[in-house]
C-alpha cells in the first residue's frame, strides 16, 4: 500500500492558522504513506501535475488531499487520479480549510487539529476500496409541475430543445399568479399582454402535453427514470367540445366567490377562470353545482349547444415516466388575517397588494373604475404599507420578499395614471430597488408621479367614519403622521404556496426554514436540488421578480434536458449495502430512508424463508441514514464502511 | 391473582386448537423463589401451568430464540402458532416486536393475564438468603403469603413489588388474543420519579456513579439474553470485523457495551425489567432505559409497544419534523 498526502496552503487560506510544511512532515511519518507534500494551490494545473507524476513515479495505490472541502474540489480531484488509472473512489478528502483554518485562529492548536484530521484520513485510506459507478437508462423526456409562469417558460424552453414534455397545472387554467396581475414593473407593460402568447403558445406546441386541473400524487424512481402518478380531477366539461360560447353561464343558479379576482366579484357554478385561459374551456367546480351527484340541476347541460358538459366524467390516474422533473409551484402572498393589528379582518377597506391589483385591472371586479370593496366608493386615496408582515421576526415573516416595495410603487403608479388627482402614500422601511432599471422606476412615481414616500411605520389604522384614520410616523422628520385614506393596501410579502409543500414532501425534497424549497448550493446551484434530476425555478425556492423567474426557468429547462438529452447516466457509487447473514429484516432502514430505496424481501435458508433488506442501487442517494438506523450494522454504505469510520475514530482517540 | 384452573383450561384449548404448535407459560422452578418457562405441546404439559406473583420474567424473548431447523428438500416450514402467556409487559414486548417486522401477529396466539404487578427476585432472595427449597407464594389482600421451613410469612406487597411495576401503566396486556380473568385497575404514577435524583446529579457525579456501576460489569450478556428485544441474529458487541467492542472485561469495553445496550433499546424498551432482574452484578440498567424513554416520550410522543401498526420511532422520517430539541 502506498499513499500519497497531498497539503494544499490555499494561498494564505490555509497556511495561516496551519503550519502545513509540518502536517506534510507529520503524514510522512504515518504508516504507507509514501509521498507527502505541499503546494500553494493544489487545484491549479501545477499542484494537479503534482499528483499526476507522484502516482506515476511512485506508483501510488491512494491519494488524499488535504485541502477545502469534498463539496468544493472532490471531484477535481477525482478526476486526476482517475486520469492516472486509479478508481476515483480511492481518493480522500481532509477538509482543513472549512474544519480548520476558517474556524480557528490558533496556529500552534489547527496545525495539531489538521495533523489528527490527516491521520485519521489515512487510517481511512488504506481500508478504502475501488468502487464502481453504474450506469442507467434514460427516458427523453421531461415533468414540469406548475404552470405559472416559472413553470411556462421552462416547458416552452424544453419543447423548444425538441424534448417531450408534460406540464401539471394544479388550477383550471396555466398562468399562475403572473395572469392576476394587470402591469408589470418596470415597464408598466400589461401583463397579459406579454404572457397570453406564452400560455398560446404551451396550448399548441406539439412537444407539450398540458394535463390542467390535476396534481402530481406520486414520484417513485431515480434521475432519468421517474415513475409519476398524476390524478386529474374532472372538469366535467369535454374540452375539445367546449367552444366558449358562455351560454351555460347565464342559466347556472348557483353563485360563488371569484378567486381569480381574490374574492371580490362573484363567478358561477360554471365558468373559465379568466377569458385568456388555457386550456380554452369552461369548467364545473364541483362543490358547488348542483348537477354533480345528486343530479339536482342540468340547466347547463340543457343549454349546451355543443353537448360539452358530461356530469359522469371521474377522476383520471395518469401514469408516466421522465428522465427529469423541474418543479415550479410558484408561491401564495402571506396571509392577510395574520395582520390584525392593521385593522385585517375589521376593516374592509384594508386589503392585499393582489386585491388592489385586481380592482384597478380593467378586466377586475369593478372592470377598472377603481372601486372600494365596502361601499363601491371611488377610491381618491390610497395608503400602502410596505413590509406588511415581513422583515419581523418576532411575529411575522423574517425576511424580505424582495418584490413588495417595486409592486407597491408600481400600483401607487398606476393608480396616479387612473386617478390623477388622487393621492398615493406609501409607508416604508426601506426602499429596496435592486434590479434593472427599477431605481428609476422609483424615482419616476416619487418625482414625475408625485407618490408621496414617508419613511416609517404606521402604527394603527382606525374605521373614521367612511374613511379610515391612518397613524403613523415619519422616521426621517421624527414626526408623528395622521392621514385619512379610502382603501389602505398592505403590501403583503411572499410565502411558499400548498403546492410547494405538497411536492416537496411527495418528491421528499428539502426544505429551508422558511419553507422553501432548498437548493443544492444557494450561488452556483440555484435550480438543483438535494435530488439529482429534480430541479426547481421560480419562487418555490424564495421570493423572485418575474426576470429572475424566466431565467431561472431556462436554467432549469436547461438541466434538465443535460439529463434527458443522454441515453445512459451514471449513477452515485456510495451506495448502501446489505449484509443478509447479519440482516434480521426488521425495516427499521425502510422508514429510515426517504428516497424509499429499501425494500424486504424473502431470501431462502436452508429451506426456510427469511426477511432482509434490499438496497436499490439507482434509488440510493448514499445519505446513509439506513447505515446510521441499523442496530446490528447489517447495513453499511460503500466508501463510508463501519470499518473506515471506526479506523478513523480510533486515529483521533489515540491524539 | 388469576385462577391458574382457568389458565390450564384455556391453555388447553388453545393447544387442541389445529394452528397451535405449542405454548409458552409458567412452571415452578428447579429451587428457590425462581419459576421457569414452560413449553407446552401436550394437554399433560398444560397441567404445570402457573401463574405467581414470582412469574416476573418475559416469555416474549422465546419465539424469537427458537431455532429453525434446516429443511429436508419438499419438507415444508412449520407455520403453526406459538402460543405465549402475556402479562401486561410482555404483550407490549410482543407488539414492539411486530411493529418492528420482528415477528409477525399471525404467528402468535397470546393468553392475556392482567398483571397485578409481580415480585422483585432481588429483593426476596435478599431477605431470604438461604432458600432452596421451591417455594410457591400467594397474593392475598396486598400481602405476600408463603411458608419457609413450617413457618408462615406475610410481607406487605409494597415491599417486595419490582420496582419497573410499582410504576407500570400498562399492566393488562396491550395485544391478546384471549384474556383470562378480570382486567386490574391502573393507578397513574409518577413514571420517571425513580432517576429524578439522577438527572438533577452533575455531569462529573453521574459519570463516576456510572464509572463505578459499569466497573463491575462482567459482560456476561445476561441483560441482552433476557430482554425480548435484544433479538438480533448476530449481536453487534459479537462482531469481529469491525470490532466495535473488544472482548477484554475492562471500565472503558464495559462502558461502550452498556451504552451501546442503553441506546439500541431508546424508543424500544417497553419496560419490563427483564435486563436488570438477570443482571448478576446489580448494575441497575433501568435507569438508562427510563432515562432514554423519558427522552423519547417527550421529545417525540412516542411510547412504545403500544401498537402493532405504529411506525418504529427510530425507523420513521417526518420531514415536518420541528426538531425543537436541537441547538
Amino acid at each position: 500500500m502506498r499513499i500519497g498526502v497531498y497539503v494544499c496552503e490555499c494561498g494564505k487560506n490555509i497556511s495561516a492558522t496551519v503550519d502545513t510544511e509540518k502536517v506534510a512532515e507529520y503524514a510522512k511519518s504515518l504508516p504507507n504513506v509514501a509521498s507527502s507534500r505541499v503546494y500553494k494551490y493544489m487545484c491549479a494545473d501545477p499542484g494537479q501535475e503534482i499528483i499526476k507524476k507522484d502516482i506515476e513515479e511512485l506508483k501510488l495505490d491512494k491519494v488524499i488531499v488535504a485541502a477545502c472541502s469534498p463539496r468544493m474540489h472532490e471531484p477535481t480531484f477525482r478526476a486526476v487520479i482517475e486520469d492516472k488509472g486509479l478508481n476515483p473512489y480511492t481518493l480522500e478528502i481532509v477538509n482543513i480549510r472549512e474544519q480548520v483554518s476558517w474556524v480557528h485562529d490558533d496556529k500552534k492548536k489547527g496545525t495539531k487539529k489538521a495533523k489528527s484530521l490527516v491521520k485519521s484520513s489515512v487510517m481511512r485510506s488504506a481500508l478504502m476500496e475501488p468502487l464502481d459507478r453504474k450506469r442507467v437508462g434514460v427516458t427523453h423526456k421531461a415533468l414540469v409541475i406548475g404552470a405559472g409562469i416559472a413553470g411556462i417558460q421552462a416547458a416552452l424552453d424544453i419543447a423548444g430543445s425538441g424534448y417531450q414534455v408534460t406540464l401539471v397545472e394544479k388550477s383550471s387554467s396555466i398562468g399562475g399568479k403572473m395572469a392576476q396581475l394587470d402591469k408589470t414593473f418596470p415597464t408598466l407593460d400589461c401583463s397579459a399582454c406579454i404572457l397570453s402568447p406564452k400560455m398560446v403558445e404551451v396550448g399548441r406546441n406539439p412537444n407539450i402535453t398540458l394535463i390542467a386541473n390535476a396534481e402530481v400524487e406520486q414520484v417513485d424512481g431515480y434521475v432519468g427514470n421517474f415513475k409519476v402518478k398524476i390524478k386529474k380531477r374532472p372538469r366535467y366539461v369535454i374540452e375539445d367540445k367546449c367552444t366558449m360560447c358562455d351560454d351555460c353561464v347565464p342559466v347556472c343558479p348557483v353563485i360563488v366567490h371569484d378567486e381569480y379576482n381574490e374574492n371580490l366579484s362573484p363567478r358561477k357554478a360554471i365558468y373559465i377562470a379568466f377569458p385568456q385561459a388555457i386550456p380554452a374551456s369552461y369548467i364545473i367546480d364541483p362543490d358547488d353545482c348542483l348537477g354533480i351527484d345528486p343530479l339536482i340541476c342540468s340547466k347547463c347541460k340543457d343549454v349546451c349547444g355543443p353537448e360539452a358538459i358530461d356530469f359522469d366524467m371521474k377522476p383520471e390516474i395518469i401514469e408516466d415516466e421522465f428522465g427529469a422533473i423541474v418543479v415550479a409551484t410558484g408561491f401564495e402572498t402571506y396571509p392577510i388575517e395574520n395582520l390584525g393589528e392593521y385593522g385585517a379582518g375589521n376593516i374592509p377597506d384594508v386589503i392585499t397588494g393582489l386585491e388592489f391589483e385586481r380592482l384597478i385591472s380593467p378586466g377586475g371586479p369593478s372592470t377598472g373604475d377603481l372601486r372600494r370593496p365596502s361601499d363601491g366608493k371611488l377610491i381618491k386615496n390610497v395608503v400602502f404599507i410596505h413590509c406588511a408582515g415581513s422583515r419581523d421576526p418576532a411575529k411575522h415573516l423574517p425576511y424580505c420578499s424582495k418584490i413588495c416595495c417595486m409592486y407597491s410603487t408600481k400600483q401607487a403608479l398606476m393608480f396616479k395614471n387612473e386617478v390623477r388627482d388622487g393621492t398615493a402614500v406609501n409607508f416604508y422601511i426601506d426602499i429596496r430597488t435592486g434590479g434593472k432599471d427599477y431605481e428609476e422606476f422609483y424615482q419616476r412615481a416619487a418625482e414625475e408621479a408625485k407618490v408621496v414616500y414617508i419613511r416609517g411605520k404606521v402604527s394603527e389604522l382606525i374605521q373614521d367614519g367612511a374613511e379610515i384614520l391612518v397613524k403613523g410616523v415619519n422616521t426621517l422628520t421624527a414626526e408623528t403622521v395622521e392621514l385619512h385614506a379610502d382603501v389602505v393596501v398592505l403590501a403583503t410579502g411572499i410565502i411558499p404556496s400548498q403546492g410547494t409543500k405538497d411536492i416537496a414532501s411527495v418528491l421528499r425534497l428539502s426544505l429551508g426554514i422558511n419553507g422553501f424549497i432548498k437548493e443544492a448550493h444557494p450561488k452556483l446551484k440555484p435550480v438543483e436540488t438535494s435530488i439529482t434530476g429534480v430541479f426547481v425555478a421560480g419562487c418555490a425556492t424564495g421570493p423572485k421578480d418575474i426576470p429572475e423567474t424566466v431565467s431561472q426557468a431556462g436554467r432549469a429547462a436547461v438541466r434538465a434536458c443535460n439529463i434527458i438529452a443522454q441515453d445512459e447516466i451514471e449513477v452515485e457509487a456510495t451506495i448502501a449495502h446489505v449484509d443478509e447473514i447479519l440482516c434480521r429484516g426488521c425495516g427499521i432502514c425502510v422508514g429510515t430512508c426517504p428516497y424509499s430505496a429499501i425494500t424486504l424481501i424473502d431470501t431462502k435458508r436452508f429451506g426456510n424463508i427469511y426477511k432482509v433488506a434490499s438496497v436499490n442501487e439507482a434509488l440510493c442517494k448514499g445519505c446513509g441514514s439506513c447505515a446510521a438506523a441499523c442496530l446490528n450494522s447489517a447495513i453499511n454504505q460503500f466508501g463510508f464502511e463501519d470499518k473506515q469510520i471506526l479506523a478513523m475514530i480510533q486515529a483521533l482517540g489515540e491524539e | 391473582m388469576v385462577d391458574q384452573k382457568k389458565l390450564v383450561e384455556v391453555a388447553k384449548e388453545t393447544l387442541a386448537r389445529k394452528d397451535v404448535k405449542y405454548i409458552i407459560g409458567y412452571k415452578k422452578g428447579s429451587y428457590g423463589f425462581q419459576t421457569s418457562a414452560a413449553f407446552a405441546y401436550t394437554p399433560k404439559d398444560v397441567e404445570q401451568f402457573i401463574f405467581t406473583p414470582l412469574c416476573n420474567k418475559n416469555l416474549a424473548k422465546y419465539p424469537l430464540k427458537e431455532e429453525k431447523l434446516p429443511l429436508k428438500r419438499g419438507e415444508e416450514e412449520d407455520k403453526r402458532k406459538i402460543g405465549i402467556v402475556v402479562k401486561g409487559c410482555d404483550s407490549r414486548a410482543i407488539t414492539q416486536i411486530i411493529q418492528e417486522n420482528g415477528m409477525n401477529r399471525e404467528e402468535v396466539v397470546l393468553l392475556g393475564i392482567p398483571c397485578p404487578g409481580v415480585i422483585n427476585q432481588k429483593e426476596i432472595e435478599k431477605r431470604f438468603p438461604n432458600q432452596s427449597e421451591i417455594t410457591e407464594i400467594n397474593e392475598i389482600n396486598d400481602e405476600y403469603v408463603f411458608t419457609i421451613e413450617g413457618k408462615e410469612h406475610k410481607i406487605p406487597k409494597q415491599e417486595l413489588l419490582a420496582e419497573v411495576c410499582k410504576t407500570c401503566d400498562y399492566p393488562n396486556p396491550v395485544l391478546y388474543d384471549v384474556m383470562i380473568g378480570e382486567e386490574v385497575e391502573v393507578n397513574p404514577k409518577e413514571e420517571y420519579e425513580g432517576i429524578k435524583e439522577l438527572e438533577e446529579a452533575s455531569l462529573e457525579d453521574r459519570w463516576e456513579y456510572w464509572e463505578e456501576q459499569f466497573q463491575s460489569c462482567i459482560r456476561c450478556y445476561a441483560c441482552r439474553e433476557a430482554c425480548p428485544l435484544c433479538y438480533c441474529s448476530t449481536c453487534m458487541a459479537d462482531l469481529l470485523e469491525p470490532q466495535w467492542i473488544r472482548r477484554s472485561v475492562n471500565l472503558s469495553e464495559n462502558t461502550a457495551w452498556n451504552i451501546m445496550r442503553a441506546f439500541h433499546l431508546a424508543g424500544r424498551c417497553i419496560n419490563c425489567g427483564a435486563c436488570e432482574n438477570a443482571c448478576p452484578m446489580d448494575i441497575p440498567l433501568m435507569e438508562l432505559n427510563k432515562k432514554l424513554g423519558k427522552e423519547v416520550k417527550e421529545m417525540f410522543e412516542y411510547t412504545p409497544g403500544l401498537d402493532i401498526d405504529a411506525k418504529p420511532l427510530l425507523g420513521s422520517f417526518n420531514p415536518d419534523d420541528p426538531e425543537e430539541f436541537i441547538k
